[in-house]
């Protein structure tokens, strides 16, 4: 709308997820490393234990080539992707917390000029003044954990700030210290579980044998306590923001347990580290670092997916719509949008009039601006995809637009603009793949017909609403689905055959009366 | 259809602080990463000079290594001090830099990885440097040619921030961030005048290593001296045809600014050009004469005052170019008390405390920390 929007072909939420992933991997690598480094180093000067010092030396050029190479720069990376992904998002929060970022850049500053002189001062420094560079580096890398923290949990629970517009209250929002000990956990373990692989090519055994076991002493407990600091963070979320990682097709729920899958096999795996240390070999080290990407990759997806559909919470939609009014909001709040229209109020639209010619053409400008920062027509999360699988034609894709703030729990921003535009946007989604009105009405098999009509709102459970109230007497369930909006308003208005309302009844009582089904099952896809 | 209709509006939130202050944290900010950037790439385009064309070759591999070991340490400097006037910049001027960005979006996205190449082919060449001379150079070419083309898009996007009126094409041609500024009739001028700048302020980057060898190996420093004085000179003199062109290349009005129509500005480029002859001057007597003190204090210290002149000028510039579509007046400002004494407080701490950690190492004037007993070090390389 206030920004154009990039066309990325692939998905532009898949490439802000690769530079955010890999880049959380190294820099909270950057901060545990750091006290790992320091606190080995004492170690190892207490018990004179030259050949550690040796390998910490080694260890130390490989952390600054990891952290302040490619940490610092994909930490840039970040920055120049959300400017480009989320421009009104990026321009929102660095007017907010400029001065969050201007007191991390001090610290990090600190930090990257600490991490050289202590790699430089390895054969230069006595071994207190190394130390202390060494202290220095941890503390300054740690406190800009701190703060950053504050931002990142902010976007996910914007607390007291939508009301006071406080530095301070977004910044120490419900998630702050949760996600702060997650974070700090996750960062020791992160030490442990760099430090394997400089220790599996030692050729030392006896002290390849020391480091492993010294780096389970990181790894072990800090991904033991995890699942508990995960169960805080989790508490400290709002039900309605948690939910949303729940539902028929539950991304967020998929990828907590992956994240937990992972964290449990790498928690395993270092524990094996210990059965053999002397003999432990690169592979076995980057096996667990790989599980341990994976975990941490899958949580900041679940984060990523519980925030949806905002991208700043109860504030801004992940397409750049204001959830609500508010003063100097540019005409960019859905309300205004639905008032105004979409042609009228967007600055990047090249179609300016919707004639009846230009359907498909104003369709495809809606869909950038609304659509593309989630989804793509054929890659990720590619619409193309769901209009096949669910065998809508223009008419349902239409009624379906209309509901898009229900489905998958609430995952989307509602659709914005005015019914014009929303048939044009329809046009426009049925050209991509189009769908005639008896293909999509052909399906009489009740599984199928709860699938392409009911399953993206509705899960086969009992505390569904749709379960749960449907009359159960099949002639009289029927007869009230011939029209969904006097069932609840905001229902897409769907007009199935008679032949797919028995067939749906039909299968809904089977559900019911099948002996697995609980409040607990999960549905669907 | 009106251009002026695709300016982003401001977001609700007001500006966290006076306008002012966010001008001078960005102008002084970009005036230290500039002067990184040019010790980065002047310094790389050196070292390859030095090695491919000194006319005594050991002295030539020595300085070559010698500034190939510096070069892993001002990458990230650059980078460091780069992060904060891109901050500023957003704060300012964020309705014209995401747009520029998101219209060249690829090759903007492609920098980081460029960076990642260009560091890591750094740090090859430091760390292997006395092992594979010959490859050495082929990498530092690479990472040399990364970095330049790296600064080639921030020119890009830069002026195309600039110049809303190019916007509306290039966007609905190509949507995907496939754009540059190539079209652009400043651009090569006003690259090629921040690049001319690297190599001339890459000079004194070399007579500073002139100045640190001078107790050491006279012989060598001279060398660096003359090596690095030079490279000064002749690339200031260029500066002054390069800086012409990118005068006249500019839109009329603009050009003006600097020829009468705003006194600061005018004045600004007086004293710019008047400092850099002075430089050259002066810089001829050192070389002439040997004098290490002129060419590594006065010389840069002339130099410092030229680089912030022309640093504000780049910012009037820019707001000239931003008239029509910007006025600081916009922004409604909310100073945030309950932060901004925290940021500063750590701001001039952290300045302090990294001046204690540099000159602890001996480094800017600082005493040597002690050697460590040998018997305590292990050695692994
Ligand atoms: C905040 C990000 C976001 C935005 C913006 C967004 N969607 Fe979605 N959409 C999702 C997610 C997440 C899913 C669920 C994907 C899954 O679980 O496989 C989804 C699913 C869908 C589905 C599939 C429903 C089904 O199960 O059959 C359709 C259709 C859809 N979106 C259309 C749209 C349209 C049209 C727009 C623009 C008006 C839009 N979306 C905007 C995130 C978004
Ligand atoms: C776009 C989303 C959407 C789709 C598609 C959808 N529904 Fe609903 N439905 C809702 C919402 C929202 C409610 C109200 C939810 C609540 O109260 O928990 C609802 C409520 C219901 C209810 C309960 C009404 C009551 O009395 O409380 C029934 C029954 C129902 N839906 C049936 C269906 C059937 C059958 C289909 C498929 C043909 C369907 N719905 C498709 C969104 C949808």
């Amino acid at each position: 709308m206030n920004y154009p929007v990039w066309d990325v072909a692939f998905g532009a939420g898949l490439l802000i997820a690769i530079v955010a992933i890999t880049h959380v991997f190294v820099s909270h690598f950057a901060v545990g490393g750091g006290l790992f480094l320091v606190l080995t180093e004492q170690k190892a000067r207490r018990a004179n234990d030259a050949a550690l010092l040796a390998w910490l030396k080694a260890h130390t050029k490989f952390f600054v080539l990891v952290t302040v190479v490619f940490g610092a720069i994909s930490g840039v990376g970040i920055w120049f992707t959300i400017g480009l992904i989320s421009p009104t998002a990026t321009s929102n929060l660095i007017h907010t917390y400029v001065w969050g970022w201007a007191i991390e850049w001090v610290f990090f500053f600190i930090e990257i000029t600490a991490a050289l002189l202590y790699l430089y001062g390895w054969d230069k420094l006595d071994a207190c003044l190394h130390q202390w560079y060494g202290w220095i580096y941890f503390i300054a890398a740690y406190l800009s954990l701190v703060i950053i923290n504050g931002i990142i949990t902010f976007m996910l629970t914007s607390g007291a700030w939508t009301k006071n517009h406080q530095f301070w209250s977004g910044f120490f929002n419900p998630t702050y210290f949760p996600s702060l000990a997650f974070r700090t956990a996750i960062s020791l373990a992160l030490a442990g579980i760099y430090a394997l692989i400089t220790a599996s090519v030692q050729k030392d055994a006896a002290l390849k044998a020391r480091i492993v076991r010294w780096s389970a002493l990181w790894t072990v407990p800090a991904l033991a306590v995890l699942p508990l600091l995960g169960r805080w963070y989790i508490h400290k979320i709002p039900a309605d923001v948690w939910a949303s990682a729940r539902g028929p097709m539950p991304t967020g729920t998929e990828y907590a347990m992956l994240a937990v899958v992972l964290l449990i096999v790498a928690f395993v795996l270092a524990l094996l580290t210990l059965v053999r240390p002397a003999r432990m070999h690169l592979a076995f080290s980057l096996l667990v670092a790989l599980m341990a990407f994976g975990a941490m990759g899958s949580f900041e997806f679940v984060r990523e997916a519980i925030r949806k559909p905002f991208v700043i919470s109860n504030y801004l939609y992940a397409n750049s719509f204001y959830s609500t009014q508010i003063p100097g909001d540019g005409g960019f709040s859905v309300d205004e949008v639905n008032a105004a229209g979409v042609l009228p109020s967007a600055k990047w639209v090249n179609e300016r009039d919707l004639t009846a010619t230009n359907q498909v053409a104003v369709g495809h400008e809606i869909f950038r601006v609304e659509c593309e920062s989630c989804h793509t027509v054929n890659a990720y999360r590619g619409l193309r995809h769901y209009i096949e699988l669910r065998q809508w034609d223009q008419n349902k894709i239409n009624a379906m637009l209309g509901g898009l703030a229900f489905m998958h729990n609430n995952v989307m921003p509602p659709f914005a603009g005015t019914d014009a535009e929303r048939g044009a946007l329809a046009a426009y989604l049925n050209s991509i793949e189009p769908v005639s009105a008896e293909a999509a009405a052909a399906a009489t098999d009740g599984e199928t017909v709860f699938d392409q009509n009911c399953s993206m709102c509705h899960r086969v459970n009992a505390s569904d609403s749709l379960f749960k109230n449907l009359a159960t007497d099949p002639a009289a369930a029927a007869d009230s689905l011939k029209d969904l909006t006097t069932l609840f308003p905001l229902m897409p208005d769907l007009k199935l055959t008679d032949r797919q309302r028995a067939a749906l009844v039909e299968w809904i009582n089977k559900q019911r009366s099948a002996k697995e089904f609980s409040s607990t099952a999960q549905g669907g896809n | 259809m009106m251009q002026t209709n695709l300016i982003p509006s401001l977001d609700p939130n007001p500006l966290p602080a006076p306008y002012w202050l966010f001008k001078l944290l960005l102008i002084v900010t970009f005036f230290l990463h500039i002067i990184a950037m040019n010790f980065m790439l002047g310094g790389g385009v050196l070292a390859l000079v030095a090695k491919w064309r000194a006319k005594n070759p050991a002295s030539g591999n020595r300085m070559f290594f010698d500034l190939a070991r510096k070069l892993p340490s001002l990458l990230p400097a650059t980078i460091t001090l780069g992060i904060a006037p891109l901050l500023f910049v957003q704060v300012l001027y964020g309705q014209f830099f995401y747009t520029s960005s998101i219209l060249m979006a690829w090759p903007w996205f492609l920098v980081l990885v460029m960076l990642t190449v260009a560091y890591y082919g750094f740090y090859y060449v430091s760390f292997r440097a006395g092992e594979k001379p010959g490859k050495a150079g082929g990498v530092m070419l690479c990472s040399v040619v990364l970095v330049t083309l790296i600064g080639f898009f921030f020119s890009n996007n830069i002026t195309l921030s600039q110049t809303p009126s190019r916007w509306a094409a290039k966007y609905f041609a190509n949507p995907s961030g496939w754009n540059l500024n190539l079209s652009e009739p400043t651009l090569f001028p006003r690259y090629l005048h921040f690049f001319t700048a690297a190599i001339a302020v890459g000079g004194i980057f070399v007579v500073f290593m002139a100045l640190a060898n001078w107790k050491r190996d006279k012989e060598y420093a001279g060398q660096l001296l003359q090596f690095g004085g030079k490279t000064f000179m002749y690339a200031t003199m260029a500066q002054f045809v390069v800086g012409v062109i990118f005068l006249v290349s500019l839109p009329r009005d603009l050009r003006m600014l600097f020829m009468g129509d705003n006194p600061l500005a005018t004045t600004l480029l007086l004293v710019g050009i008047t400092g850099a002859m002075a430089a050259i001057f002066l810089m001829s007597g050192a070389l002439r004469t040997g004098n290490i003190r002129v060419a590594a204090v006065y010389v840069p210290a002339i130099l410092a005052v030229v680089i912030l002149c022309m640093s504000v000028m780049r910012d009037i510039l820019r707001d000239a170019y931003l008239r029509p579509y910007f006025r600081p007046e916009q922004f409604a400002v909310t100073t945030q008390w309950a932060v901004l004494p925290l940021f500063l407080a750590l701001f001039v701490g952290g300045v302090i405390l990294w001046l204690v950690m540099m000159r602890r190492y001996g480094l800017l004037g600082g005493k040597k920390g002690n050697e460590p007993p040998k018997a305590q070090m292990a050695s692994t390389d």
